[in-house]
């Protein structure tokens, strides 16, 4: 009665399938580190309390669902909005006292996310909460050898409307161009008239914004409790740091192949070993491309 | 008269008489359980120390900390129980059972000698740690990205720990059934005896790397914190200090490890946790990452606060330990030491300007 | 530079002598005052009796065990209420572990040695039974634990309340292979409990002329099961045999259903999904799943019946549901009770009572149908249970119906598929060679 259980042989339908799920993964990395990669690119801050908006947005969904009845696809918007609003509050009131400090942000924001742990287990009780989806979401679709759930077709769709979105706000509009100047030389584009501190504010509380989106969506797959973010914010930052600084192409990138080593794996063998090939194989990375994928020098900030 | 904070023989003294006081603790208190909770918080200290050494004066914000410290307290946990284990009769620790394991593996045989045991305990760490700093400070990794870069290993470490359970028993840990015995003695971890070892060890580690930071390659890691770049056009080769620093803090925290094991008798994945690393960060910039002596009193003031505040304060430990955070590194960048230095600063400002001032 | 490295030296040679004289011995261990060493009774007449209660009220694992925590205040004020132990007021010290493995270890030896408390319930993962055993075991002390555990340890000092891995499937397995089919496939939480739970499975299933499919674990705290998934859905049991726990296990249940997956075509039997997980993942998600326990809500007794009513109304019974864990935490304060009354007729007098002598007086200790919401359960000479597990499925209102009791109880067995370890008895392990080993872990 022994099996095998370490390896898995190859066979044609369910490896095409952890494909599938290798990029359904990606897109939930992405998403959740999505924020974190336009914070860092435009102002240096290491969030390590993202993972913790992710949170926020998750109970925002949860409160907004059992306190208001909200039906879920008007709450994944409204966790948008609502954790922006907590991130812009947070970047005035800390985080623009540190910009010249990078590591110390890092510590703070740490710092950030203890207390919004405990905070919203004191406020709303540490037992998890439970966001329900639209039945149509908690069935799964298929075509040819691909079975795939409609909620992870959902998040999929969902993180590429973001990325579009986000890639558009940055190239095509007057803010985002804003955005790119203070990136690139703060006192320049501050003597042209641009006023910083307002647009790293916007950026920070738009990165805050699409971890809560990212949150509404992770509350209806798992469970919604105070230390969930936690779970993320690890991969996030891979995703950013593989992917270069400043460069959301490298983030959609990293995060695509991040997934799909980790799926092809987890196929062969089995999760945890595959996440331990992915750290491993990140720090091989960065010793021969520091600066990540698609950044041309490394940032001396 | 200049600020006294800076002079040396003023640092040397306070050094001597904070040891001196902690060695008379166990002689002043009666009940064992507190002569363990203090050894306990000797060794936090240490790990506080060994984050001042390299992110204070090396200036590498290392979140990594916990590998060295969790691989010696594996090689600790794995040595204690292989004197507890007999070769005829109980080979294996139990939890292999589980594994499929009928022999002991050969990972674990050199544990049956303990000498050899808490030697490899003491050296891996630090060789990895060497490893590791060569392979990051070589490709000039620097800032955030050590940071990074020592978290994701430190993860990969954290789940290898999980995964590997025929070798580490996993979530479940290592718990050895009787105190570290030593030749005919045995260490009881509520004894005085582990109190004192667990000192000795701290005095003679923070009196060390004092020393060594007021030598001139002290100077020069600072050098090195402040510039990398004009410390590498003045010839000094940048990754060599900064792989020597790196190794030595992961020598630290490893024989914090060790000790660790002695006096709590437990090992497990929490060891390698992401949080408990950061935590000791914390730790270091409460009493001020840039004083070795103030990092092990901010590790001694969180601790001792987390446990005997206790139930008052019990929901809002964490968000007290949060927000203290968030307002040192706010408005207290270099924690309570850089207090202290701005205090008596104004006593010796009539004199005239400092004298250089070396680390604290 | 040159006075520095002077005192310096200096120094460390005094700090030398000081390591130099513990190392070698020189004064080791004179300043222990242990309590035990004094000989101070640990109850005194008139007093109260103190025992601790160590769960976590805060952090991760306060999901679990805040409720632990009030089912043992509960049924101290019961006792209490009902005239205490022999006229002895029951005192508990109640300490918060902050589901964090370094304050179990660090609580339990100030139970121990500064609050002088006699027993200690705590606990609810293996992790912290481990923290705890090794304090537990050298100031030969006792800990109550009341939950579920791979077993597999033999020691002196630690009575157990929850079903062991021996306990736990074996009906469950048998019960599958005949209602669903033959092909199994395993989920887990990534530690211990879980492949020790699955190899006993294995046992049953093979004798229930079952086949497994494959095996494959979570990290715990996982929420991705996709892969898992993938790997079932190309292999098509006929039921999966799940020892997934906490978060992941909600997780699990979830995407089931959201995979596209059906309940009634392929259930998941385990062993922790409970009336507390099943309500923080929602009924629909639950419904038609089945789970191997000793004690549900749902259970039609008077005994039972009572202990719901009066749980849920008093002031500790917020949490609005009891289920497995509450109920064998219940049950090992009054394992406590009994052994505390047995010793103290023993002893003569409740001052020479000890808390070694609470363990070896509770073999033989019988929870009886009027006390036991579970049913009649008694102690082996190992102090484990012998019980009668069940089986029950969830249905849409969150409650479980029994569709199997076990006819007899079923005896606990710490070592059973181990029998070349050799076998656990009241004084020890007897090893195969003739030797008892007092206490392994």
């Amino acid at each position: 009665m022994s099996v095998n259980h370490f390896w898995t042989a190859f066979a044609f339908e369910p490896f095409m399938n952890a494909l599938l799920i290798g990029l359904s993964m990606a897109s939930i990395w992405l998403i959740a580190a999505l924020g974190l990669a336009i914070v860092y690119g435009t102002m240096g801050v290491i969030n390590m309390a993202h993972g913790e908006f992710v949170m926020l947005g998750a109970y925002t969904t949860y409160l907004l669902q059992s306190v208001f009845g909200l039906p879920f696809l008007l709450c994944v918007p409204c966790a948008f909005l609502i954790v922006a609003a907590i991130g812009a509050i947070i970047e005035k009131l800390l985080i623009r006292h540190l910009y010249k400090r990078p590591l110390d942000t890092l510590l703070a924001t740490w710092g950030l996310s203890l207390v919004l742990v405990q905070g919203v287990r004191l406020l709303v009780g540490p037992e998890p909460k439970n966001v329900t989806s639209p039945a149509f979401l908690n069935a799964s679709m298929q075509f040819w050898v691909f079975e795939l759930s409609w909620f992870r077709v959902f998040i999929f769709g969902v993180t590429i409307a973001a990325f579009v979105v986000t890639w558009w706000l940055l190239q095509k509009t007057r803010v985002g161009l804003m955005v790119r100047a203070v990136t690139q030389n703060k006192e320049i584009a501050a003597a042209h008239g641009i006023d910083a501190g307002r647009v790293y504010t916007l950026t920070f509380a738009y990165g805050a914004g699409l971890a809560g989106l990212a949150g509404a969506m992770f509350g209806a797959i798992k469970n919604v409790f105070p230390d969930m973010g936690a779970g993320y914010i690890v991969e996030a930052f891979l995703v950013v740091v593989v992917g270069g600084v400043g460069s959301l192409a490298g983030s959609l990138v990293s995060a695509l192949g991040l997934g799909e080593i980790y799926s092809v794996f987890a196929y062969f063998t089995n999760g945890t070993f595959a996440k331990f090939w992915l750290f491993l194989l990140v720090v091989i990375f960065l010793r021969f491309r520091p600066q990540g994928l698609f950044s041309e020098a490394l940032a001396r900030r | 008269m200049s600020n006294p904070y800076h002079n040396p023989k003023a640092q040397w003294a306070a050094y001597l008489v904070f040891f001196v006081v902690l060695a008379c603790v166990p002689l002043m208190v009666e009940n064992t359980f507190t002569v363990n909770l203090l050894a306990r918080f000797l060794v936090l200290g240490m790990l506080a120390l060994s984050v001042s050494l390299v992110w204070g004066y090396g200036g590498i914000l290392s979140l990594g900390q916990g590998i060295a410290f969790g691989l010696a307290a594996y090689g600790m946990g794995m040595t204690m129980q292989m004197q507890a284990q007999d070769p005829e009769s109980m080979p294996i620790p139990s939890f292999m059972l589980t594994n499929e394991l009928t022999e002991l593996p050969a990972l674990w045989e050199p544990f049956w000698h303990a000498p050899t045991g808490i030697a490899l305990a003491l050296i891996v760490p630090t060789l990895f740690f060497a490893a590791l700093g060569t392979i990051m400070f070589q490709a000039r990794v620097a800032g955030v990205f050590v940071a990074i870069v020592t978290l994701a290993m430190l993860s990969a470490w954290y789940s290898m720990a999980f995964d590997m359970q025929p070798y580490t028993a996993g979530f479940n840990g290592i718990s050895p059934p009787n105190p570290l015995q030593l030749g005919e003695y045995s260490i009881d971890p509520y004894s005085a005896t582990a109190y004192w070892i667990a000192l000795a060890c701290l005095t003679v580690l923070t009196l060390g790397l004092k020393a060594l930071l007021h030598s001139k390659f002290g100077l020069i890691i600072q050098a090195v914190r402040e510039d990398p770049e004009r410390a590498r056009f003045l010839g000094y080769s940048v990754a060599a200090y900064q792989v020597s620093v790196f190794t030595l803090s992961g020598f630290v925290a490893a024989v914090a490890g060790v000790l660790w094991v002695m006096i709590v008798q437990y090992v497990s994945p929490t060891a390698l946790e992401v949080s408990f690393s950061v935590t000791m960060v914390i730790w270091a910039a409460v009493g001020g990452r840039m004083s070795l002596i103030g990092a092990i009193i901010g590790a001694f003031l969180v601790n001792g606060m987390q446990s005997f505040l206790g139930d008052e304060l019990l929901y809002g430990f964490l968000l007290v330990l949060g927000g203290l955070f968030i307002v040192i590194v706010r408005f207290l960048p270099n924690g309570l030491a850089g207090l202290l230095e701005s205090v008596l600063g104004r006593f010796g400002k009539r004199a005239a300007p400092s004298d250089a001032g070396g680390p604290v | 530079m040159k006075g520095s490295r002077r005192s310096f030296l200096k120094s460390s040679a005094a700090l030398g002598t000081v390591a130099g004289a513990s190392a070698i011995g020189g004064f080791p261990q004179l300043l222990i005052k242990d309590a035990n060493a004094q000989g101070k009774p640990w109850v005194t007449k008139g007093g109260t009796i103190k025992v601790g209660v160590l769960f976590s009220l805060t952090g991760s694992l306060a999901v679990v065990e805040t409720d632990s925590n009030q089912v043992v205040q509960f049924a101290i004020d019961k006792i209490n209420k009902a005239g205490g132990i022999m006229g002895m007021k029951v005192e508990p010290v109640i300490i918060d572990a902050k589901s964090d493995i370094k304050v179990y270890s660090e609580k339990i030896s100030q139970l121990i040695l500064k609050d002088r408390v006699i027993a200690t319930f705590g606990g609810y993962t293996s992790a912290s039974r481990r923290a705890m055993a090794p304090i537990v075991m050298s100031r030969d002390h006792l800990l109550y634990y009341p939950t579920c555990y791979e077993g597999r340890e033999c020691t002196q000092n630690i009575v157990n309340t929850g079903p062991l891995a021996n306990q736990h499937s074996q009906d469950l397995i048998p019960f599958m292979v005949k209602n669903f089919g033959k092909k199994v496939y395993f989920v887990g939480s990534n530690y211990i409990w879980p492949k020790e739970s699955n190899k006993n499975a294995k046992v049953w299933l093979e004798r229930a002329g079952g086949e497994l499919l494959g095996e494959e674990y979570v990290e715990l705290g996982g929420s991705d099961f996709t892969s898992i998934f993938n790997k079932i859905r190309q292999t098509k049991p006929d039921f999966i045999f799940s020892t997934v726990v906490g978060d992941s296990d909600i997780a699990l249940h979830k995407q089931f259903k959201q995979e596209g997956f059906k309940v009634d075509k392929m259930p998941i039997a385990a062993l922790t999904t409970g009336e507390i997980e099943i309500r923080a993942m929602g009924a629909e998600f639950g419904a038609g799943h089945f789970l191997s326990a000793p004690y549900f809500e749902a259970l039609d007794t008077p005994t039972n019946k009572k202990f719901v009513d009066e749980y849920l109304s008093s002031k500790y019974g917020k949490g609005g549901v009891t289920h497995y864990n509450m109920e064998e935490t219940y049950l090992s304060v009054y394992a406590f009770k009994a052994a505390f009354e047995k010793a103290a007729a023993k002893a003569g007098s409740v001052e020479a009572v000890t808390p070694r002598m609470l363990r070896d007086v509770t073999p033989g200790i019988r929870l009886e149908d009027d006390i036991s919401p579970e049913g009649l359960v008694w102690f082996d000479e190992t102090c484990h249970l012998y019980m009668k597990p069940k089986i029950g499925q969830c249905g849409g209102d969150g409650q479980f119906k029994i569709v199997q009791a076990a006819k007899d109880h079923i005896a606990p067995d710490p070592f059973v598929i181990y029998p070349e370890r050799g076998v656990c008895k009241f004084d020890g392990l007897h090893t195969k060679d003739g030797k008892v080993l007092k206490s392994v872990l």
